[in-house]
Formats: C-alpha cells, sequence, structure tokens
C-alpha cells in the first residue's frame, strides 16, 4: 500500500440551524465590538495627544505629538537615513533571535539528553538566568568589540538562558507514559525525541519564540544604547542627547511597529501549526 | 492448547533511596496461546510491573519469563503493548498514528503492514478519519485506533494495562466488547491488568489473582462462559458465583493486608 491516502473529511459535527447561525452571529459581533474598541482605544490615545500639545496643555517640547512624529517620519523618509536605520536594527534583532532561539533550544537538547549534565549545569543556568545582563555590557565590548556583534551578544545574552529552560521544561514535561509507549515499540533515544518529546514541545516553542519576539528588541535596543553608530536604539540615545524628542518619538513608534509585526508573523506560524 | 507465556519463579526488586522494595516474589503463573487471562490484585501489588517486565520495559530480578519456550528478548515484536490512556499523539492524525510502530521499526514488510492497518481501519470503522487528528474522534474511537496501532506490527502477545478505565462506563462495555471481539477475531494471546472483577470474568478465560506485596499468585481461576461477547457472558448464571469468589479472595487479601 503507497503511503498517500485519500483524504477523507469527517463528518459535519453540529447541524446547521437558525440557533446555530444566531451562535455564530454573536460570536462574530463580539469580535467586531473587541476589534472596535482596540481602534477607538488608538485614535483616542492619538487625537488626545495632538490635542493636549496643540493646545498647549502639556509642552509638545517634552514630548511631541502626533504631527510632529508624522513630519519627522516623512523627514527621515525623504533624506533615506530611516531605511539605514530600521534595516540595522532590524538585522541585529533578527540574527540575535535566531541564534538565541536556536542556541538555546539546542543546548536544552543537550541538556534533556544528557541528565547527569544538566544536574551538573543547573545552578550555572539558575544564576545566569537571574543575572541582570546590562551588567554585562562593558565585557561584551571589551571581548566582541563595540558595534553590531556586541549589540547581538547582548541580544543572545538575554534570549539565550529563557530559551534553554523554557525548553528544557517542555521537553522534561512530556508524559513519561507516552515515553514508555514509545519504548515498548522499540523505539531509540533519537527516535523518542524526535517524534515525540520535539512536536509535544511545539506549543512551548511558538511562546517561546513570542517571549524571544520582545526579549530580542530589547536586547537590540540595550545594546545599541551601549555602543552603536547606527539603529532605532542609537536614534533613540542620539534624539535625547541633543533634546529632540520628535526623533525620540518616531524611532519609539517605529521599533512598535516593528516589534507588532515581528510578533504577528509569529502568530501566523502559530495559526499554520494548529490547523 | 500450550503455554504461550510462562513466569517461573520470577522475582522483582526495585530500589529507591530510602530502601529495596520486593515487588514479586517466585511468581509462577502461565497463558494459554490464543487465550485472554486477566490478572487482578490489590492496587500497588505489581500488576503493571508483570506487564512491564513482559514488555521488556524492566528486567527481572530473577527468575525466567519465556514466551513459546524461549526467554523473552529485548525489543520482542512478538509482543504489542496497550496502556491506560490511548496516547494517541495530537499532532499526528489517525493514520500517522496507527504506522507509528512500522515508522519506527522499518520492517522489511511495512507495506504488508500498511495493508493490514488499513484492513483493520475499515473493519472496525475508522478508516473515515484517517485523515483526522485524534481530537475529533470520541473516547471509545480513540481506544480502539489505540488498539489498532499496537496490532499493526502483528504481535502474538497483547498486553492490556486497564484499557478501559479512563472511559465512562457504557463506552466502556461498548470498547471492552470491540477490543475482545478484535482480540478473537485476529487470534490473538491476551494478558489483561484489571481492577474491575466484572470486566476480568467477562473476557477471560483464566483470572490470576495476586496477594499484596511482594505479589505472589494466590488463586488461579479457568473460566468458560457462555455467550460470544464480553456483554452477554455477563448474563451467564455462573457469572454472580464467579464474582463473588474473585471478590472474596481480595477481600481476604486486603484483611490480610490491613492486619
Amino acid at each position: 500500500m503507497k503511503n498517500k491516502l485519500k483524504t477523507v473529511k469527517p463528518p459535519k459535527i453540529a447541524p446547521y440551524s437558525k440557533a446555530h447561525e444566531r451562535y455564530l452571529k454573536k460570536l462574530r459581533n463580539d469580535k467586531i465590538f473587541v476589534i472596535s474598541f482596540q481602534v477607538v482605544i488608538l485614535f483616542t490615545f492619538i487625537g488626545l495627544w495632538e490635542l493636549l500639545t496643540a493646545t498647549k496643555v502639556i509642552d509638545p517640547f517634552f514630548v511631541s505629538s502626533p504631527s510632529r512624529v508624522f513630519n519627522m517620519f516623512i523627514s527621515l523618509v525623504e533624506d533615506g537615513t530611516i531605511w539605514r536605520h530600521i534595516g540595522i536594527t532590524l538585522l541585529e534583532t533578527i540574527v540575535g533571535f535566531a541564534i538565541a532561539t536556536l542556541g538555546g533550544t539546542l543546548i536544552a537538547i543537550l541538556l534533556w539528553w544528557n541528565k547527569r549534565l544538566r544536574r551538573i549545569l543547573e545552578p550555572y543556568i539558575v544564576v545566569l538566568n537571574s543575572l541582570p545582563k546590562i551588567a554585562l555590557g562593558p565585557i561584551i565590548i571589551l571581548w566582541v568589540g563595540s558595534g553590531m556583534s556586541a549589540i547581538i551578544t547582548m541580544c543572545v545574552l538575554i534570549c539565550i538562558v529563557l530559551t534553554t529552560i523554557s525548553m528544557l521544561n517542555a521537553f522534561n514535561s512530556c508524559d513519561a507514559d507516552k515515553i514508555q509507549l514509545m519504548k515498548s515499540m522499540h523505539a531509540n533515544k533519537f527516535q523518542i525525541f524526535w517524534k515525540l518529546i520535539l512536536p509535544n514541545a511545539t506549543d512551548e516553542f511558538i511562546s517561546v519564540l513570542k517571549i524571544n519576539v520582545g526579549m530580542s528588541w530589547v536586547g537590540t535596543i540595550m545594546g545599541e544604547y551601549l555602543s552603536s553608530s547606527a539603529g532605532l536604539g542609537y536614534l533613540i540615545v542620539y534624539g535625547s542627547q541633543i533634546f529632540k524628542i520628535d526623533l525620540v518619538m518616531t524611532s519609539t513608534v517605529l521599533l512598535c511597529l516593528l516589534a507588532a509585526l515581528m510578533y504577528l508573523a509569529i502568530c501566523l506560524i502559530q495559526k499554520w501549526h494548529s490547523r | 492448547m500450550s503455554a504461550m507465556l510462562e513466569f517461573k519463579d520470577v522475582n522483582f526488586f526495585y530500589q529507591t533511596k530510602a530502601a529495596e522494595i520486593h515487588a514479586l516474589k517466585d511468581l509462577n503463573f502461565t497463558v494459554e496461546e490464543q487465550s485472554f487471562a486477566s490478572i487482578v490484585g490489590p492496587s500497588g501489588c505489581g500488576k503493571t510491573t508483570i506487564l512491564s517486565l513482559i514488555a521488556g520495559l524492566l528486567k527481572k530480578s530473577s527468575g525466567r519469563i519465556l514466551l513459546n519456550g524461549k526467554e523473552i528478548e529485548e525489543n520482542d515484536w512478538r509482543i504489542g503493548y496497550m496502556f491506560q490512556r490511548d496516547h494517541l499523539f495530537e499532532w499526528r492524525t489517525i493514520w500517522q498514528n496507527v504506522i507509528l510502530g512500522i515508522e519506527l521499526n522499518k520492517p522489511k514488510d511495512a507495506d504488508k503492514k500498511k495493508e493490514f492497518a488499513q484492513q483493520l481501519l475499515k473493519k472496525y470503522d475508522l478508516y473515515d478519519f484517517i485523515s483526522s487528528k485524534p481530537r475529533s474522534l470520541s473516547g471509545g474511537m480513540r481506544q480502539r485506533v489505540a488498539l489498532i496501532r499496537t496490532l499493526v506490527m502483528e504481535p502474538a502477545l497483547l498486553l492490556l494495562d486497564e484499557p478501559f478505565s479512563a472511559l465512562d462506563f457504557q463506552t466502556r462495555l461498548k470498547v471492552c466488547d470491540d477490543v475482545y471481539e478484535i482480540i478473537k477475531s485476529e487470534q490473538k494471546t491476551a494478558v489483561l491488568v484489571t481492577h474491575d472483577i466484572s470486566e476480568a470474568i467477562s473476557m477471560s478465560d483464566k483470572i490470576i489473582v495476586l496477594s499484596s506485596r511482594p505479589a505472589t499468585v494466590k488463586h488461579v481461576q479457568m473460566l468458560n462462559l457462555n455467550g460470544e461477547t464480553p456483554l452477554s457472558r455477563r448474563e451467564d448464571p455462573t457469572f454472580g458465583a464467579l464474582f463473588d469468589l474473585i471478590w472474596k479472595k481480595l477481600t481476604n487479601e486486603k484483611q490480610t493486608q490491613n492486619s
């Protein structure tokens, strides 16, 4: 028999009726309500911000304003510098994110594979996790030099320990009876890992990706604060040094948008996976 | 019928930080070919340990465990194990779950085994769900899939570790009938571990009653009830008397354990 089998859809579970239609409509309306409120909150915030700064209730010198942010963005687009800064920060974040996620998962695999090694390294991992990574900033610059390599290292350091701990917990939380089932089917350790432990940890892996999206941005911006000559973090530091709050706010808004886009990409992966 | 499975003076000790525990003591019993044997005993007496020893998941401390007269080997494909819960992998389709054993061991006759899997799925009304994920199946259907997953590798001896205990009573009776029918029609030998005396009587040709830890064989009851299915065998006039007998053996055991 060939491996490929004809796809047969399971029978429809819920019968279609007026009540079912009402239920679906209620779900739709609920979704529309939630999204509408989210949009209202955003526009109210922007509107109030603009209004309060335009009427000088709050000083735009300290908080900028949406119109100033927009104008700053346009001027940065026109002189073309913004793309370089976005590109550099994005590259640092994505590289840091990828190295930390992959490296952390590989370390977790190694620790799952070798229980004794895990027991030996456990206290060091705990200490590394609780260590404020920013404290390592000067040492990082000394070791890997300033610039992009230091920023990526900072990003990796912030994400990797958390990834290792989360993935190791996910591997260890696999049902012992399922492992016994695999053993009863004469699976070797690699097969147990590949066919059971790893796919069983997929949900946790996606959670780690989501956490790492946020953490990698933190790492990159922290790295750029410490040592950089380009990037959105650099623009924020530069803007604050010369009291150009419009530049600080524009960079911050861009950071929010980029982080949200990256998070959205992970959500899409999750949606594709759970199908 | 000749003995397919033989336990000869089997002892098993397991180690904990606090002590060494003698779990099975000089255990002797046989299970005949194509028969259905049940093991009952007080909680924690070592029933599942017996199955783990047969499946090669644990190593006996002493004695002999023979399958068709030969010592059981590690990775013995003549043995199939069905657990308390179905343990279907939720990320795999029903078909992928069923052929898991084939994927893991890549037998030479993989195509033949896949064909057999397909036949079983058709025969037991699961073929329409081959592309579905386990979550879309009822508890009873899932348990049938788990049994087919075990049967696909064509084991001669099936080990059933309380496979119905996670099901509600009605489903349990139905699945019990289904599983019994599958085992009988595929001419398998089965060893069932259960807490449920009715279930043991309705399915078995032989019941082995164990003592509390360290487990020894306290009583062996041969059965020959009328009826084609476990449900119909419950209507046999001797069913009640047999239940009382096994119950007394077990309660005596509990009293001894308490005193």
